[in-house]
C-alpha cells in the first residue's frame, strides 16, 4: 500500500503535468481537477500511514544510501504534503475559474503549476542534499515561469529579478553542497549526521553550511536579501502570488530549517545563531513597517509575507544550545506558524485577487464602498487577518504562544519583544486596509461580481488557518512520531 | 567617488570571500578521505546495465535527480514558448536563400548529426549520452536557422509540446512501470536495465535538442500582452 501511495505521490503532479501541457486551458482545467483529487487522495492516505505506523525512508530505484537517493518521509513531512495539496488545490481551483481562459498563453498555467506541485513534495521528502538542490529548481523555475506568464514589460522586470535572485541563492547553495561532499563523501543528510555523532566537528565544512543557509536565506527573501519578493509577488495573477508567499518560499526555509537540525549543533556557532535570529526580527520590524506604507493592496501582503518569514529564522537561535525541551517547543512553533501563515497566506492574497478583479484597480484607497458589495471577500481577508495578527484563537497565536515560551524557557527574552512588535505592526497594517474598505465613496457604484466558487475558496482557506489554533495539538503529535531509522516501506 | 568607493568594497569583499573559500577547501583537502562512495559504485557497476560509471549514476543509480532536471529543462522550454505570442516560432525574414551558406550546410548538418548519434551511444561505456548528444543535435537546428533553412515544426503546436515531453514522458513511464510490478519507483526489471537506459537516452537526446532549439528560437516577438490585474483591459 505504501508503495503505491508513495509511487502515486511523486508521479501524479509529473503525469499532470505533461497532460496539461498538450491540451489548452478549458481541458487543462479539467483534467487538472482529476489530478487534484488523486493527489489529495494520495497525501491524505500517506498522512493516515505515517499517523499510524511512523515514518519511513524510502528508496528510490531499489538504490539505497549513499549509492542511491533516499527518501525521508516522516511526520513533518507528510504534514508539509498534506498543507501542499490543501493549499495547491485552492490555488488550482480558484485560478481555474480567476485566470481569462481567452488568452492563448493562459494553457502554459496549467503544466507549469504541476511542475511546481511536484517540486515542492521532492523538497518535503527530500533526504539528499543534491537531490534537494534539484527540487528547489523545479520550484524556482517553474515559479519565474509563472510570474512571467503573459511576457507583461513589468512582469519580466520582476521575474528576471526573481530569477536572479533565486539562482544566485541555489549557486550558493551547490558550493555549499560541494564542498559537504567533499568532505564527508556523501550527499545523504542522514549519513553526514552519522559521521557527526562519532567523530569531532572537522573545520572546514562550517562555510559550507553558512553558504548554504545563505543561499536559502536569500531564497526565501530573509531581510535584508528580500528586495526582489514583493515586486514578484505583487505583479503575479493572484492564485499565483498566493502559491508563491504560501508555498514557495516555505520550501527553501523548510532545508534551511532541516540542514540547521542536523549540522548546526556541530557545524554552526552561538553567534552565527543570533545573527540570523536578529535578521529575522529586523525582516518582522522593517517588513510590516513598509507594509503600512504601500499603496498598492497586493504590496501590502506581500511585504507583510517578509514581515511574517521573519519569525521563521527565530528557530535558529531557539534551537541552538537549549535545553530540549524549549527547543521542541521552538520547532513546534515554528511549524504551526508555517503551517496557518500558508493557509492565511493563501486566504489572503485569493481574497486580494477578488477585491482587486471588483473594484477594477489595484490600489487600496480605491477599496471605498468595497464591504457593502463584497463583503464576504472581505471577510475572509479579515478572518486571514486575525492569524496573522496572531489573535486567539488562530494558528498564528498558537504558534506565537509557543514562540514566546521558548524564547523566555531559554532566556532569550529579546525574541519576545520582537514577537510583540510584529503582532502589533501587523494590526496597524492591515486595519488601514479595512478602514479604506469601510469608507464611503458616493462617486463609485460600479462593481464586477466575482462568481461564487472564487468568493468560498479563500473563506475555506481563512477558516482553516484559525481552526488551526483548535487542533494544533493533533497537528504536533504527527510529528513527534518515533521514526522507524531502518525500518523498510 | 562613490562608484570607486563601492568597485574597491565590491573587491575586497570578492577577495575576502575566496580567501575563506580557499581556506575551507585547503582544510577538507588535506582531510583523509571519507566515505566509501567510489568503491560502492564500482562494486554495483555490474547491475547497472551500462559500463561508463557517470553513465551509470545519472541514469540508474541517482535517476531520479535525473528525471527532475529533465523537468526543470521541460519547464524552461515552457517558459520559453509561453512568451512568444506569433504562430510561428521562425521568422520568415530571417530566411536567407544564399548559396554558399546552403552549401555549406549541405556539409555540415549530416557530419554535426552522425556525432550527436555518435555520442548518444559513446554515452554506454565512454563519456557521452543525453545531454551532449541533445546539445549537438540542438547546435544543428541552430545552425540550420542561423543558415535560413525553414523549419516548419517549429510552431508553438501540438507538435513542439509533444517533442518537448517526449524524453520526459518516456523516462517517467519507466519509472512507473516497476511500481506496477511491486517494485520501488524508478527501479528497473534487472534484465531489461541496458535496453532502457538506451531507449530513455535516445528520447532524452532528442527532447533536450527541442527544448534547447526552442529557447534559441522563441523570444517575444509582438506587443500584445497581458494587462495588469485591476488595469482596465
Amino acid at each position: 500500500m505504501t508503495l503505491w501511495l508513495m509511487a502515486g505521490l511523486l508521479f501524479t503532479p509529473l503525469a499532470w503535468a505533461v497532460l496539461t501541457l498538450l491540451t489548452d486551458f478549458v481541458w487543462g482545467r479539467r483534467v487538472t481537477w482529476v489530478g487534484i483529487l488523486v493527489q489529495v487522495l494520495v497525501s491524505l492516505g500517506l498522512w493516515l500511514t505515517v499517523a499510524q505506523h511512523g515514518g519511513f525512508y524510502y528508496d528510490l530505484g531499489g538504490w539505497g544510501a549513499p549509492l542511491g537517493i533516499e527518501l525521508r518521509v516522516d511526520g513533518l513531512a507528510v504534514t508539509f504534503v498534506l498543507l501542499t495539496a490543501a493549499v495547491a488545490s485552492a490555488c488550482g481551483l480558484h485560478a481555474g475559474v480567476y485566470i481569462d481562459q481567452h488568452k492563448p498563453w493562459h494553457r502554459y498555467f496549467w503544466p507549469l503549476f504541476w511542475f511546481l506541485w511536484s517540486g515542492l513534495n521532492a523538497v518535503w521528502l527530500g533526504g539528499d542534499l543534491f537531490n534537494l538542490y534539484v527540487g528547489l529548481e523545479l520550484i524556482s523555475l517553474s515559479a519565474v515561469g509563472l510570474v512571467a506568464l503573459g511576457g507583461n514589460a513589468n512582469a519580466l522586470r520582476a521575474s528576471i529579478r526573481y530569477l536572479l535572485a533565486a539562482l544566485l541563492g541555489s549557486l550558493a547553495y551547490l558550493l555549499g553542497v560541494a564542498l559537504i561532499y567533499g568532505q564527508f563523501g556523501t550527499l545523504s543528510i542522514a549519513g553526514v549526521v552519522a559521521w557527526l555523532d562519532n567523530h569531532s566537528a572537522p573545520a572546514g565544512p562550517g562555510l559550507a553550511l553558512a553558504l548554504m543557509i545563505t543561499g536559502l536565506a536569500l531564497k526565501t527573501a530573509l531581510f535584508p536579501l528580500h528586495r526582489w519578493l514583493p515586486p514578484a509577488h505583487g505583479i503575479a495573477k493572484s492564485p499565483v502570488s498566493a502559491l508563491l508567499s504560501a508555498l514557495v518560499v516555505k520550501a527553501s526555509f523548510y532545508i534551511a530549517a532541516r540542514l540547521w537540525l542536523a549540522f548546526g549543533e556541530s557545524l554552526g556557532s552561538l553567534a552565527a545563531a543570533q545573527m540570523v535570529g536578529l535578521l529575522g526580527g529586523a525582516a518582522v520590524v522593517w517588513g510590516s513597517w513598509l507594509a503600512c506604507k504601500q499603496a498598492q493592496l497586493k504590496q501590502v501582503v506581500a511585504y507583510s509575507s517578509v514581515a511574517q518569514i521573519g519569525y521563521l529564522f527565530l528557530l535558529f537561535p531557539l534551537t541552538y544550545s537549549v535545553s530540549e525541551s524549549v527547543s521542541l517547543q521552538a520547532q513546534q512553533g515554528i511549524t504551526l506558524q508555517v503551517i496557518s501563515h500558508a493557509l492565511a497566506k493563501a486566504a489572503m492574497f485569493l481574497a486580494a485577487g477578488n477585491l482587486i478583479l471588483s473594484v477594477g484597480s489595484s490600489r487600496i484607497d480605491a477599496l471605498a464602498g468595497v464591504s457593502r458589495f463584497l463583503p464576504f471577500s472581505l471577510f475572509s481577508f479579515g478572518l486571514a487577518g486575525v492569524s496573522l495578527m496572531s489573535l486567539p484563537p488562530s494558528g498564528g497565536f498558537a504558534a506565537k504562544w509557543l514562540l514566546l515560551q521558548a524564547s523566555l524557557g531559554s532566556g532569550q527574552w529579546w525574541w519576545a519583544l520582537v514577537l510583540l512588535a510584529g503582532g502589533l505592526l501587523s494590526a496597524a497594517y492591515l486595519f488601514r486596509i479595512y478602514r479604506a474598505s469601510f469608507a464611503e465613496n458616493p462617486e463609485t457604484d460600479q462593481f464586477f461580481h466575482p462568481s461564487k466558487s472564487l468568493e468560498i475558496i479563500p473563506m475555506v482557506l481563512a477558516v482553516m488557518a484559525l481552526g488551526l489554533g483548535f487542533v494544533s495539538e493533533q497537528v504536533l503529535s504527527v510529528m513527534a512520531l518515533p521514526f522507524a531509522e531502518e525500518g523498510a516501506p | 567617488m562613490i562608484r570607486a568607493v563601492r568597485t574597491c568594497f565590491i573587491a575586497l569583499a570578492c577577495i575576502a570571500f575566496s580567501a575563506v573559500l580557499a581556506a575551507s577547501i585547503w582544510a577538507i583537502a588535506g582531510d583523509p578521505g571519507q566515505g566509501t562512495l567510489p568503491q560502492l559504485l564500482s562494486e554495483n557497476m555490474s547491475r547497472s546495465g551500462v559500463e561508463h560509471p557517470v553513465t551509470a549514476v545519472l541514469l540508474n543509480f541517482r535517476s531520479y535527480d535525473t528525471l527532475l532536471e529533465i523537468g526543470v529543462l521541460v519547464i524552461a522550454g515552457i517558459a520559453g514558448i509561453s512568451m512568444s505570442k506569433t504562430t510561428s516560432l521562425e521568422d520568415p525574414e530571417l530566411r536567407t536563400s544564399d548559396p554558399l551558406l546552403y552549401a555549406l550546410q549541405r556539409w555540415f548538418i549530416p557530419l554535426m548529426l552522425v556525432l550527436a548519434g555518435y555520442l548518444l551511444w559513446a554515452g554506454a561505456d565512454r563519456p557521452g549520452g543525453a545531454f551532449q548528444a541533445g546539445a549537438v543535435l540542438a547546435a544543428t537546428g541552430v545552425l540550420m536557422r542561423l543558415g535560413g533553412i525553414p523549419m516548419d515544426f517549429l510552431r508553438p503546436g501540438l507538435l513542439l509540446r509533444l517533442g518537448l515531453v517526449l524524453g520526459f514522458s518516456v523516462f517517467l513511464l519507466a519509472a512507473v512501470v516497476s511500481v506496477i510490478g511491486g517494485d520501488a519507483f524508478l527501479a528497473y526489471p534487472p534484465d531489461m536495465t541496458k535496453p532502457l537506459i538506451l531507449v530513455i537516452e535516445s528520447v532524452l537526446t532528442l527532447s533536450i535538442a527541442m527544448v534547447l532549439l526552442a529557447l534559441f528560437v522563441s523570444a517575444p516577438v509582438n506587443d500584445a500582452e497581458d494587462p495588469e490585474e485591476g488595469d482596465p483591459s
